[in-house]
């Protein structure tokens, strides 16, 4: 199997990046170096014009099932700026609906940028694998909506719907009726397990590590800031991160060096998730000017 | 998607599966006896009070009861995927149609009806519905022309689940010890793989945590030797939960062996999907013979002539009332001519009750506190 998978890797990375003499090489764009504070840019500021846009174009999930039949999103433009402490990318994509609010059968917009946490040797551009662990900045709208508007509930997604009473949550108060909100969280599964995906967070990055499909793990930091904005049928999202961090699991930049970077795009809308993406066909590389 | 060959005793076959055949241990089953249900929703309420009345699992039912042929659960959530698969035959026991894995489209794992939003918004929709009208003068003939009966489902603990295959990280996970299927939640990451995958729709999104839930079989119930929560509060009395053994091993001694493989009246729900499930049924046998091979398979007429003769046949009558009638798990029973025993898993009498129930019979007129008593039976 991994051999397959290997093979036809190989494959799309000659169509998308030629290899000369036997070295690799791959489409590269640049993070410029500007002399503002990046760790507060913001989606719109006037650097991004000074920036040229990097064409990344995304096909379908190809390696692993189920595979989705077609995407959404064919293409994002990236653009990055660094000032020698904080570097930032601007992805902008066609997305034509805001898909932010959970239901149960609703699906979150979101994109992820992907790292190789060591360059050499460098993991399968996939997830990573064994022992080459990747690091991820995921984005979702669901927790830029959460940011907005607060946490949003199930009361949020169904207002109109019919609960007598939740346990521990008395509507009055006396002996016997004092819980703690821990208390109240165990008839909560997700809450009680400590799922990342159930509680709030700072950010609206979320960031994982993986090695190898299905093995991502949310890593509980929160290095990663960001913003977002849907408007006229387009998403653009920042994110912001420090060069480098002391975190042995997380990307370290450095001026005048390149950095393999991936990219995948969920369309919400048409119930993109997981496995169901667009993804960059191979790794890309980000130039950080010196 | 590159599939393993699995045996499926319930297709008489092998079929198609994700992952390589793997059994447990021992495999949880429950028997529904659908002749008894009358719908008071008691083992859905059950099951709320127990394990569902958090945020985000208020229109949760791990446990639901429908009325077909109309109700659902999701709303159309049998017929969506029936479509799907089409038209399907046996040949005898065998499965010659296609499994919901062997249909799969190209690049997935498993052929998929999706319920949406408003499917899960109305637990309890069609209730009383019945098949057709009733028309000026209509009698009662069998099998029913005007029918409907009602249909309790759990998950179903599948031999080979549909949800676990589907998920990509794992996160669902069949026990060794019982074949109980779980979704971890810690690592579940709300991809709802499993939500579109399982066929029966018996695994949940909860829009509070974001992530997937399902029926736990009750397994700290299971782990102290007793019966889940939707079997023992039963007011019907139509259930009976216990281990089932592959059709090679099957004990007559035990409750759910007997009624599954020795006397096949208690049968797979869908079969042809392909999963194995681990919910045994026996049919309505007032309910229309082709709707109820297409839900139960090719055995249906004969266990609606078993369950027809059953007045005559001792062992099956006097397992049916061991049926509702204790906490703890049977491992055996046995009937002999006025009572039925059973047996926990070590052998020690746990229940016995009497085939017939000695009946009273009481003046009609209460001379001592000056009343007529009404017939209630
Ligand atoms: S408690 Fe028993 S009789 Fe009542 S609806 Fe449930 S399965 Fe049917
Ligand atoms: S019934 Fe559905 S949720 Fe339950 S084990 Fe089978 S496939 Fe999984
Ligand atoms: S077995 Fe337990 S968890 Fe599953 S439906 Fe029945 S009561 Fe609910």
């Amino acid at each position: 199997m991994s051999g397959k998978m290997l093979f036809i890797l190989f494959g799309i990375a000659l169509v998308a990046a030629p290899v000369s003499a036997g070295e690799k090489k791959f489409v590269e764009f640049s993070s410029m170096r500007r002399n503002i504070d990046v760790s507060k840019v913001g989606l719109n500021d006037n650097v991004w014009k000074t920036a040229a846009p990097y064409k990344q174009p995304l096909q379908r999930q190809f390696l692993v099932d189920p595979k989705p039949a077609d995407v959404g999103v064919k293409e994002v433009l990236v653009q990055s700026v660094h000032d020698g402490k904080y570097i930032a990318f601007r992805l902008v994509w066609k997305d034509a609906a805001r898909n932010d609010n959970p239901k149960i059968m609703n699906f979150s917009d979101s994109a992820a940028l992907q790292f190789p946490v060591k360059k050499e040797p460098l993991p399968e551009y996939f997830m990573g694998e064994p022992e080459k662990p990747v690091h991820i900045l995921h984005w979702r709208a669901w927790r830029s909506a959460d940011r907005k508007h607060g946490f949003q509930t199930v009361k949020t997604a169904y207002p109109n719907m019919v609960v007598d009473l939740y346990q521990f949550d008395y509507p009055v108060q006396g002996k016997g009726t004092e819980k703690t909100q821990a208390e109240k969280d165990i008839f909560i599964p997700g809450k009680a397990a400590g799922n990342p995906l159930s509680v709030p967070h700072k950010e609206i990055i979320e960031e994982l590590s993986a090695e190898g499909s299905g093995t991502l793990k949310s890593m509980n930091i929160e290095n990663t800031s960001g913003e977002a904005e849907w408007k006229n049928g387009e998403w653009i999202v920042v994110f912001r991160r420090p060069l480098a961090v002391d975190d042995p699991g997380s990307v370290r930049f450095k001026p005048g060096e390149k950095m393999p970077v991936a990219f995948a795009v969920w369309e919400g809308g048409r119930k993109e998730s997981a496995g169901r993406k667009s993804v960059s066909p191979a790794w890309a590389e980000v130039k950080v000017e010196p | 998607m590159q599939m393993r060959k699995v045996y499926n005793w319930q297709l008489g076959r092998n079929a198609a599966y994700v992952y390589p055949q793997h059994r447990p241990k021992k495999q949880w089953a429950m028997v529904f006896d659908l002749n008894k249900c009358i719908s008071c929703q008691t083992c859905s309420l059950a099951c709320k009070t127990t394990w569902t009345s958090g945020k985000g699992q208020e229109y949760m039912f791990w446990n639901n009861v429908e009325t077909k042929p109309y109700g659902g659960y999701p709303m159309g959530w049998d017929r969506g995927i029936l479509a799907k698969l089409g038209f399907q035959d046996w040949m005898g026991d065998k499965y010659a149609g296609k499994t919901l894995f062997e249909a799969a489209e190209k690049d997935e794992k498993i052929l998929q009806h999706l319920a949406e939003d408003a499917d899960w918004a109305h637990p309890n929709i069609g209730e009383d519905e019945v098949a057709a009208t009733v028309n000026r003068g209509d009698w009662i003939t069998m099998p029913h022309r005007i029918w409907m009966y009602y249909l309790p489902r759990t998950c179903a603990h599948c031999t080979y689940p549909a949800c676990l295959s589907a998920c990509p990280r794992k996160a669902i996970y069949k026990r060794e010890e019982d074949g109980i299927v779980l979704i971890d939640q810690s690592r579940c990451r709300g991809y709802r793989e499993c939500v579109r995958a399982c066929p029966y729709k018996k695994s949940l999104f909860n829009v509070e945590t974001r992530i997937s839930e399902k029926c736990i079989g009750c397994y700290p119930k299971i782990e102290q030797g007793d019966m889940p929560q939707c079997v023992t509060n039963c007011i019907g009395k139509i259930r009976l939960h216990g281990y089932l053994s592959t059709p090679d091993k099957a004990r007559k001694d035990n409750p759910i062996d007997y009624l599954v493989h020795e006397r096949k009246l208690a049968l797979p729900l869908y079969p042809q999907f392909g999963t194995e499930p681990n919910s045994y049924y026996i049919p309505p046998i007032h309910a229309p013979l082709p709707y109820l091979e297409q839900m139960f398979g090719p055995g249906a007429a004969q266990a609606v002539d078993t369950y027809k003769a059953i007045k005559d046949d001792q062992t099956l009558k006097g397992l049916l009332v061991l049926f509702g009638s204790l906490e703890k798990l049977l491992g055996s029973f046995k009937v002999d001519t006025n009572h039925a025993y059973g047996y926990d898993e070590k052998g020690n009498e746990a229940v016995k009750v009497p085939l017939t129930e000695p009946m009273y019979i009481r003046a009609y007129y209460d001379k001592k506190i000056k009343v007529y008593r009404h017939n209630t039976p």
